[in-house]
């Protein structure tokens, strides 16, 4: 049973990063009918660009202030590059047969990657503790202060974006170009500037999971992107891609299968047991769990 | 054009057949590399450029391929030679078990699944599944190449045994452009709708292409464990699949744009080793701006004997 429980947190921690990644691609994928290869790379990236904020910008102090300047600047860098991001190498495809897209998108991602290997080095660098290490335990199964502020924080984010994109005028604008982009466009919406704003939400959800990484497991390294990016598309998958509800959610069905697998089984075989629950999903219902809410064009 | 490719293949082949002779040990070795790697995009060309699957898995074929030699030749004795028919067989027989599912799925769905196998695949090779695959470190000290009772140790004769692998793989896909299966793979690809409104079983068509591929791929395995004489998981990790997805769509999917593909991928990077570091760098700018200046790869595919204007119409189709 403590095992149960001590996984049960340890997913759900993993599984709000998984979620916040995952909305970066469901809301690309929506509207643009693109899997955003670089999506993870930017994570990672904003790993880095978080550990250079806080030894050149906030001279290595942990405040309260300097923790939240941390992911303001972070995200803020990270909506940039996503904004350019789109701009230099997906708009130019956005005619062009689907596949070139993609081979576009995978080369934005060795881009980035290789970027950051360039700037930052091959080697692990250790993030920052930027939250002190205080561990409850509760009868056998211990919580620390940074799962509960990881999942805190997730929550209000998810919480957010889905009352931004259910209540809001430009949520609604969202919610149109995902439907049908020339419907949307007769309209009077204007779709390049939805497609940089769910690049800015994408970009900084993303970058925020990428701080989450560093500070929970400490290490990060350049080439960890492909690992969260990979799992987060999964999650956004088995939530039915282009759904924002069912990403949160398969983010943390996929954060507490792995947490369980590693528990359990072995963690040498939690990306074998993750692909494979992906496959039977696909194979039983192809849509995802929550089904899909792009509309297909024939 | 036409009279182009009537000399040039021919002096292509001349030129690969003397080409070993006039290198040394290394560049010979690069060579070798070159027509391996050439097998291995060709054959995901199949599944992936003729056929319209998005398959990005085809380093678990190639992988596959190489492991059947490995261990039939290092846990049970086999000659390489022998080995030959199950390294084709059993990827083969894997890619018609592994497409039977998951063809239906659409394009991105399919593209994630194949990532998936190819994960799953390497990792089964790293944990050492039934004491078979050598966990991390792979298996090394594999058999040389004979035939006949001749031993052909040489760099010169993997050379020409990867050679005669890479021109088998030509002629497969020549014919197949000629064949019914090549004729009903490009409708597939082109409109599957179509295709299945004028009676093309697309599904049976589309397990076809990956068991071909496969096939092929695994080939490309046995001349890569035998040029290596050893074979390890890094070899088949999945960045080796994105590699040859994009040499196919960059080149175009014709002959000449995979082949200048695997050149510019794998060649040119030993010709500017002092670059290594910048090398995926540079590599991922070239993908974006050759998808953005020809979305439909640097040298397209023209398919074989559809009068030019039908071509026409399809232009703007993906």
């Amino acid at each position: 049973m403590d095992t149960f429980l001590q996984q049960l947190a340890n997913g759900l921690t993993i599984g709000s990063i998984f979620a916040l990644v995952a909305l970066g691609y469901t809301m690309v994928y929506g509207v643009m009918r693109l899997i955003n290869f670089a999506h993870g790379d930017m994570v990672a990236a904003s790993a880095f660009v978080g550990l250079t904020v806080y030894t050149q910008v906030m001279g290595q102090t942990t405040s309260l202030f300097s923790v939240i300047v941390i992911f303001l600047l972070t995200a803020s860098v990270m909506a940039c590059v996503g904004v350019l991001l789109e701009r230099l190498a997906y708009r130019p495809l956005r005619d062009a047969p689907r596949l070139s897209a993609v081979v576009s998108a995978l080369g934005a991602s060795l881009v980035i990657q290789n970027g950051i290997m360039l700037i930052w080095g091959p080697r692990m660098k250790i993030f920052p503790e930027l939250v002190p290490q205080v561990y409850w335990d509760l009868g056998g199964v211990v919580i620390s202060l940074i799962q509960v502020i990881i999942l805190a924080l997730s929550l209000v984010l998810m919480v957010g974006l889905y009352l931004f994109i259910e209540k809001t005028r430009m949520g609604a604008a969202v919610r149109a170009s995902s439907i049908d982009q020339d419907a949307a466009r007769l309209m009077g919406i204007n779709v390049n500037s939805v497609i940089a704003l769910i690049f800015i939400i994408g970009s900084s959800l993303g970058a925020i999971g990428g701080l989450f990484i560093g500070m929970y497991y400490r290490g990060i390294t350049f080439n960890m992107g492909w690992q969260y990016g990979l799992y987060a598309f999964i999650a956004a998958i088995i939530g039915g891609i282009g759904n924002i509800p069912g990403a949160m959610m398969g983010g943390m069905l996929l954060g507490l299968f792995n947490a369980f697998i590693a528990g359990y089984i072995s963690s040498t075989w939690a990306d074998a047991f993750t692909f494979i629950l992906l496959i039977l999903i696909l194979i039983v219902r192809p849509t995802g769990i929550l089904g899909e809410r792009v509309a297909e064009k024939v | 054009m036409k009279a182009l490719q009537r000399f040039s293949y021919p002096i292509f082949f001349v030129m690969l057949a003397v080409i070993p002779h006039l290198l040394n040990p290394r560049w010979q070795a690069v060579s070798i590399t070159f027509l391996i790697f050439a097998v291995v995009a060709l054959s995901q060309d199949i599944i992936l450029g003729k056929s319209g699957m998005f398959n990005m898995g085809q380093a678990l074929f190639f992988g596959m391929g190489a492991y059947t030699t490995a261990i039939l030749n290092n846990h049970f004795g086999w000659p390489i030679i022998a080995t030959i028919p199950m390294a084709i067989l059993i990827p083969a027989l894997f890619g018609i078990l592994l497409a039977g599912p998951i063809v239906h799925l659409r394009g991105d769905y399919l593209l994630v699944v194949t990532i998936g196998f190819n994960i799953v695949f390497v990792q089964v090779l790293q944990n050492n599944l039934g004491g078979l695959t050598g966990g991390p470190n792979g298996i090394f000290g594999l058999g040389s190449l004979s035939i006949f009772g001749l031993n052909l140790t040489s760099q010169i004769a993997v050379y020409y045994f990867a050679f005669i692998v890479f021109l088998l793989t030509l002629w497969i896909m020549h014919n197949l452009e000629k064949s019914k299966a090549g004729r009903a793979m490009h409708y597939l690809r082109e409109d599957q709708l179509a295709a299945e409104s004028i009676g093309i079983n697309t599904r049976s068509y589309k397990i076809f292409a990956f068991g071909l591929g496969a096939g092929i791929a695994g080939l490309a395995g046995t001349v890569f464990a035998v040029q290596y004489s050893a074979v390890s998981p890094e070899a088949f990790e999945f960045i080796q699949s994105v590699l040859f997805f994009s040499i196919v769509l960059v080149g175009g999917s014709s002959v000449p744009g995979i082949l200048l593909g695997v050149f510019v991928m794998f060649v040119l990077p030993e010709i500017f080793r002092e670059f290594a570091t910048w090398r995926y760098f540079i590599f991922g700018f070239a993908m974006i701006l050759s998808m953005i200046l020809r979305p439909r790869g640097i040298w397209p595919a023209t398919f074989g004997k559809i009068p030019k204007f039908l071509i026409k119409e399809s232009k703007n189709g993906a």
